[in-house]
């Protein structure tokens, strides 16, 4: 039985030492947001993973759901936890007070999503996609709606979906046909089919609230005549009971290579009531309001998933005797050394643990801009925080989708055949982890959205916010001798990426096909330089605290920030030839 | 016969009278501008007097420097009509009456010299009426010079002369309009609007009708029959706002009065209640209280209006959303084969007016090159309805409108799957005639254009953003050519390949010179954001050395280089004229070092060069401290010259700069001027510097803070200048001490370096980007 202990330690070192906790604090909601009251609520959510969740892990993929003539049956223990999970708080954390949320900042929440993806990931996309949903209707809802709607989602009384794919449309949603038709009273009915749709039929909450994606009967061809519809699974009355079923279904589920504890329902939408949401035909800029929201928190599964795959196989390596050290045994003692001795096993632990704890930093990195974003003074503040968020959309939810696949990967192999069997659970995560990279956008189509989309924007003002930070904490560190064994391979790195950005900005502004081209390549490394700088600095605070009390905390952080800058950060150079190979050899020549 | 005609009067100071004398007295020659003496007045010249005093306020301005004004003498009709005996040229403006006209002839008959021209600017009297029973000296030396409204800055002049014209007056008068005033004339046969009005009032009829009656809105109307086809943005009901819409019933009228009977015009004509209603209320135009579109002020928010046709209310405008518009960028014919509402619409409104144009040759013109160059010039489209014939394939529009069971006018028959324009052995353009032959577009003397040069000849070198062309007499020419002909890297490479070619090859001289609208709108503000926005400091700094390395290469060059600019030269296109031996400007040249609209500095040697003029001006007092006054003012404030003239005034320009008001002798102009200098040519001295240092920067400091205090100029304003002050007190230095222009290249190079890194200087590139306008931050 795999154990999972929530990282409150890299966690709390983070948010107060690498971060200012202040930047938080000083927001005007969060003036009370504290460091303790942040310690408090992450050890409250640490101790429900910790103990409940992480033990239907398993025991749920096992299970899978059950269909049932309409109905999806969660596998045991997952009714439970969800109600423990609303009464606990937790789904409406970041949500605002007036509609009955705690209103504390996504540098809090996000800790609790990671969490929750370590201990569980099939459970955590029940209550995932209820945030988005929450979001979207916050933002382009009519007030009645919000009013009725959005205290059930808060409260987790309801959960949400999004229903965009189609059997014939999936990335290209221009293609969708679902249809709605206007009615005298001032709803639509809603006619189509969705399938992949993550929590579409449940029993963990009373009401099912699907946003929806259809076309009015006047509505331009592709795209651009997208509206988008709120259809619950029960019509409300106005105080929020139940009054009749809606006219939509789950016709079936699917059978999945992982997550199978999620319900992956297949809807009929017969002629179904709904409300738009937003304007008519503007219905993808609601939905990617959404689906941005959904991006992150998919880069939070990568990184969850990594997590547990690591603190599982360090348990292993450490406890599984197998050989003898080549420089001589460690443990004579004992028939044979623990695996930790290899020098493989140990490249594959420290690979793990660089990358998920760099990833960890800048999801904490993005979070604080997520907080500055609503919430910071100046308008010149918030606009950078959303350039920010903007282009690190892309690189959270594809970068760490491909570490939790990668990583997962490498946890399983320290297990040797033993991992390769199901008994000891780390299959599961491969498994769990290979969704993350396909669904909410592939990671190709992030890396399209980066290249194509964040990169040019505005003549790369997006770019700004990640560069210029850079660039001048690169500056700062000149004087410090102690820095440079870090400063140089990250300053190094950044370089690269520099000449890259406008190898692609400029090639791709004559060819578009040349920039996607290198679009995976470029994501990639874009994704390594800012771990590369969460390392830098990382280091610099652990440097300044060599001498404290948990000397060894920060030590063990010095080694892992050299491991990743020394051993890591120089797949940067083979990224970077290949980039700047140009991209002729991809495009033209016939692959068919 | 005059051979020049160096005096003018101009009759009529109307919109069209007063433009012309100003136009006139831009070229600087002396014009008398009369009008009839006012009934309630004491000042009998009152009404030329306040068309003056409306030049000086106007913007545009018709006048190229306010002093012009000096050439123009008002006058009255009563009082002056006897100063026709010193005038070469008597131009008539008067409104459109022929009684009025006639008796004002004749009473000019009584003054004028035997041998002086007399035209009138009539656009809707036929000359033959004008002249009948006109006294024969003076229907001999009679014709009718149409010119375009702002007669500034349309280019087009309709030449027309009676068969009792004498040829030389025509002579006269086309290289007095062609050379003097700047004009492209079209010589024009007698019938009703020439050309220009005659196919433009039928496309506009054609382009409303069939809007209103396939039911586009406004808007889509106008992005259809606009940008897609080459056409003004405006498109056509934008058109209408701009030049009244009140004067439509005039013109429709007119023409319904003068056409022939079986004119196509008579059956797209359409008696409108909607225009009725809009002009008996009130909403003219942009004139009025408003036309099709109307600014509307909400809550303090400027909103733009649009009329909904169906409902006769204004809305906000909607950005048409038309699969047509997008297909077009593809091409014309993309465009009216799209399927869509727009597709339809664009194929009616061009079938009617292309096969409407091809059925007038011979009727108004010999031949499609004078058509096309009226439509160009006239009416500012992009292409001549024969180009466009040529784009969509004369032989499918032909099958075209077969299908579509339309008459194809013989000409369209006649060229069957050939096209308009061709090539001929030389490689040289040709066009086709009335006659079923083709003829070769003959350039007047003394024009010399570089896009025939670039079709006969192979370049000498280049690279996506400039190519270098041999122009003859062993010069050479530097063409740009990238978006906006803004200065990358590429380009500079190319000024370096120019340079060494100019040398190793013995060439004599360089010219700088392209035909695109613009000479240069300076370094390419996107790339430098891109690199800004990226930190990369270190490809900035390269940069900025290298224009300034290459501009000095260009200065002190052992052979002679000339720039030629048209349109704008603004930042480093500016400071590119300042680093030459000689310009030759297009009269409609606008320069200015505006690189503070965009919180930075100039640093390509533009502030050195300017205070170095400044310096030598011999017209200012001694010391430092006045030229140093001067260029902080210019290039603080982002002082644009509006025309050559006024580039002088700022010493953009220097005295012995050129200026040519005809764009297409300017390439010839320029390679003259160059080769003027190349005997015993020396390059420049190096200039040395004795500048105050801190004393100066205290003074401009003052100057600077007393701004900011009365609220003329924001914090980051404050800051951009600053730096300017630094490089232009001389930095760390004093009076005594002499500087070198790499010491000020080395302060231009610091101070902008330090301000491209600044946020608000980074949020000002992307707001001039984005939007063509300064940000105030």
């Amino acid at each position: 039985m795999i154990s999972y202990k929530a990282p409150i330690g890299d966690l709390l070192f983070l948010y107060e030492e690498v971060f200012d906790p202040n930047d938080i604090s000083n927001l005007t909601s969060q003036q009370e947001t504290t460091t303790d009251l942040v310690k408090t609520i992450w050890e409250e959510g640490a101790k429900f993973c910790e103990d409940q969740l992480v033990h239907i892990n398993r025991s749920g993929d096992e299970e899978g759901c059950h269909f049932n003539n309409g109905a999806v049956r969660t596998p045991e223990g997952f009714k439970e936890a969800y109600s423990k999970y609303v009464a606990s708080g937790w789904s409406g954390l970041t949500c605002e007070q007036k509609f009955g949320g705690q209103g504390l900042p996504n540098s809090v929440n996000i800790a609790l999503e990671e969490m929750l993806c370590s201990a569980n990931l099939a459970f955590s996309t029940y209550p995932g996609l209820t945030r988005g949903v929450y979001r979207a209707l916050r933002l382009f809802g009519a007030e009645p709606l919000k009013k009725l709607y959005l205290p059930k989602l808060v409260n987790g009384e309801w959960s949400g979906t999004m229903c965009l794919t189609e059997p014939h449309c999936g990335t290209d949603l221009g293609l969708l046909r679902t249809k709605a038709i206007p009615t005298d009273d001032d709803n639509y009915l809603i006619t189509g089919s969705k399938i992949f749709i993550t929590a579409g039929e449940h029993d963990l909450t009373e009401n099912i609230v699907h946003l929806v994606l259809a076309r009015l009967p006047d509505a331009p061809k592709g795209i651009k005549g997208v509206s988008l519809f709120l259809a619950p699974k029960y019509l409300p009355n106005n105080d929020g009971t139940l009054r009749s079923r809606n006219s939509l279904a789950c016709t079936s589920i699917e059978h999945k290579m992982g997550i199978n504890a999620s319900a992956t329902c297949a809807m009929n939408f017969d002629q179904a009531v709904g409300w738009l949401v937003g304007e008519p035909n503007k219905g993808m800029q609601a939905m990617f309001t959404m689906m941005n929201d959904a991006r992150l928190g998919v880069g939070m599964q990568g990184l969850g998933i990594a997590e547990i795959s690591y603190q599982a196989a360090t348990t292993y390596a450490e406890s599984r005797l197998q050989g003898r050290s080549l420089a001589g045994s460690k443990h004579p003692e004992k028939p044979a050394d623990p695996l930790v001795v290899h020098p493989d096993i140990r490249r594959m632990l420290l690979t793990m643990r660089s990358f998920t704890e760099g990833a960890r930093a800048l999801t904490l990195w993005v979070a604080r801009h997520l907080d500055f974003r609503d919430n910071a003074v100046t308008v010149e503040a918030r606009q950078s925080s959303d350039d920010f968020v903007q282009v690190m959309t892309p690189i959270v939810k594809a970068f760490l989708t491909d570490l939790g696949f990668d990583i997962t990967n490498i946890g399983l192999q320290i297990h040797g055949g033993h991992g390769y069997i199901r008994e000891t659970g780390v299959e599961q995560y491969v498994r769990d982890a290979r969704i993350t990279q396909i669904y909410e956008g592939a990671n190709g189509i992030q890396a399209l959205d980066l290249v194509g989309r964040k990169l040019p924007a505005h003549a790369g003002r997006y770019l700004r916010s990640f560069f210029h930070p850079v660039q001048n904490w690169l500056e700062k560190q000149n004087d410090n001798d102690e820095m440079q064994v870090f400063v140089a391979p990250i300053s190094k790195a950044f370089g690269r990426l520099q000449i890259a950005t406008g190898y692609i900005a400029q090639s791709g502004q004559k060819n578009p096909e040349a920039a996607a081209a290198a679009a995976t390549e470029y994501l990639r490394l874009f994704g390594l330089v800012a771990l590369g700088y969460m390392w830098g600095r990382i280091a610099e605070t652990s440097l300044n605290k060599q001498s404290s009390a948990t000397n060894d905390f920060y030590l063990k952080k010095l080694v892992t920030a050299k491991f990743f800058t020394q051993h890591i950060l120089p797949e940067t150079g083979s990224l970077f030839a290949s980039i700047m190979s140009g991209s002729e050899t991809i495009i033209n020549p016939p692959i068919e | 016969m005059p051979k020049n005609i160096e005096k003018i009067m101009v009759i009529g100071a109307g919109v069209m009278g007063a433009g012309i004398a100003a136009q006139i007295a831009n070229a600087g020659l002396p014009v008398a501008l009369l009008d009839v003496v006012p009934a309630n007045n004491s000042n009998r010249n009152a009404i030329p007097e306040k068309a003056l005093a409306q030049m000086l306020k106007a913007k545009p301005s018709p006048l190229m420097a306010s002093s012009n004004i000096r050439n123009i003498t008002p006058g009255n009709i009563d009082d002056d009509l006897h100063l026709a005996k010193d005038c070469d040229l008597i131009i008539e403006a008067v409104v459109e009456n022929i009684e009025i006209k006639k008796e004002l002839y004749l009473k000019l008959e009584k003054q004028r010299k035997t041998e002086s021209i007399v035209t009138s600017n009539t656009s809707t009297i036929p000359l033959s009426h004008l002249v009948a029973d006109l006294p024969r000296p003076l229907a001999t030396n009679f014709a009718i010079t149409h010119f375009f409204n702002p007669p500034r800055y349309m280019r087009l002049l309709e030449l027309v002369g009676g068969p009792e014209t004498n040829s030389d007056a025509l002579e006269a008068l086309t290289h007095f309009c062609d050379v003097k005033l700047g004009k492209s004339v079209v010589r024009c046969k007698d019938t009703p609007g020439f050309i220009a009005n005659r196919i433009g009032i039928y496309w506009m009829e054609s382009a409303v009708r069939y809007a209103i009656e396939m039911g586009l809105s406004v808007e889509e109307a106008d992005a259809v029959v606009g940008k897609p086809m080459g056409i003004p943005k405006t498109g056509v009901f934008g058109l209408m706002d701009l030049v009244g819409i009140d004067l439509q019933p005039h013109v429709q009228q007119s023409m319904l009065a003068l056409l022939p009977d079986n004119d196509p015009y008579r059956d797209i004509y359409q008696a409108s209640d909607l225009l009725d209603h809009m002009i008996k209320t009130g909403y003219t135009g942009r004139k009025g209280k408003g036309g099709f579109y109307r600014l509307n002020s909400i809550n303090g928010k400027k909103i733009k209006e649009v009329l909904d046709l169906k409902t006769m209310t204004y809305r906000p405008t909607v950005k048409p959303e038309l699969g047509s518009i997008a297909a077009g960028r593809h091409g014309m014919r993309a465009l009216v084969e799209h399927a869509d509402i727009g597709g339809q619409y664009a194929w009616r409104v061009l079938s009617k007016t292309l096969s409407y144009s091809a059925s007038l040759v011979p009727e108004i013109a010999d031949d499609v090159y004078a058509i096309d160059e009226a439509m160009k010039n006239g009416y500012a489209w992009k292409w001549g309805p024969f180009e466009i014939i040529d784009q969509l394939g004369p032989q499918w529009f032909a099958n075209k409108l077969r299908s579509d069971q339309l008459i194809i006018p013989p000409l369209l028959k006649a060229i069957n799957e050939n096209t308009f324009y061709t090539k001929n052995i030389k490689n040289q353009q040709e066009f086709f005639t009335a006659n079923h032959t083709y003829k070769k577009i003959s350039r007047p003397n003394g024009v010399l254009m570089l896009s025939d040069i670039k079709r006969q000849t192979k370049r000498i070198n280049g690279n996506p953003s400039a190519s270098i062309w041999d122009i003859g007499d062993a010069v050479l020419c530097l063409e740009f050519h990238t978006k906006m002909n803004s200065l990358d890297t590429a380009v500079f490479e190319m000024m370096e390949i120019a340079i060494r070619e100019v040398k190793d090859k013995h060439y004599q001289a360089l010219v700088i010179h392209n035909e695109g609208a613009n000479f240069s709108a300076g370094v390419n503000l996107g790339l430098a954001l891109f690199a800004a926005n990226i930190a990369a400091w270190p490809e900035i700094t390269k940069s900025v050395a290298q224009g300034q390395k290459i501009y000095k290469a260009i200065k002190y060059a052992p052979f002679p280089v000339v720039a030629a600019p048209s349109g704008m030269a603004l930042g480093g296109g500016c400071e590119l004229l300042l680093h030459c031996d000689g310009v030759q400007a297009h009269a409609e040249t606008y320069t200015g070092l505006v690189e503070v609209g965009v919180g930075l500095v100039p640093a390509w040697g533009g502030c050195k060069e300017l205070l170095a003029r400044w310096s030598q001006y011999a017209d200012h007092p001694k010391g430092p401290m006045t030229a140093i006054t001067k260029v902080f003012e210019i290039i603080g404030t982002a002082k644009i010259a509006t025309s050559a003239l006024e580039a002088k005034q700022y010493l953009f320009l220097t005295e012995h700069d050129g200026i040519t008001m005809n764009r297409n002798r300017l390439l010839a102009d320029a390679k003259t001027l160059a080769l003027s200098l190349v005997e015993n040519y020396s390059p420049p001295e190096k200039p040395v510097f004795f500048l105050p240092g801190e004393s100066a920067r205290l003074a401009l400091t003052m100057v600077i803070e007393d701004m900011h205090r009365n609220g003329k100029i924001n914090d980051h304003d404050v800051t951009v200048a600053q730096g300017l002050a630094i490089i232009l007190s001389g930095g760390n230095t004093d009076i005594v001490q002499s500087l070198t222009e790499e010491q000020i290249l080395s302060l231009e190079r610091k101070t902008i370096l330090s301000l491209v890194k600044m946020p608000q200087t980074l949020a000002r590139m992307e707001h001039m980007l984005e939007t063509g306008k300064p940000l105030r931050n």
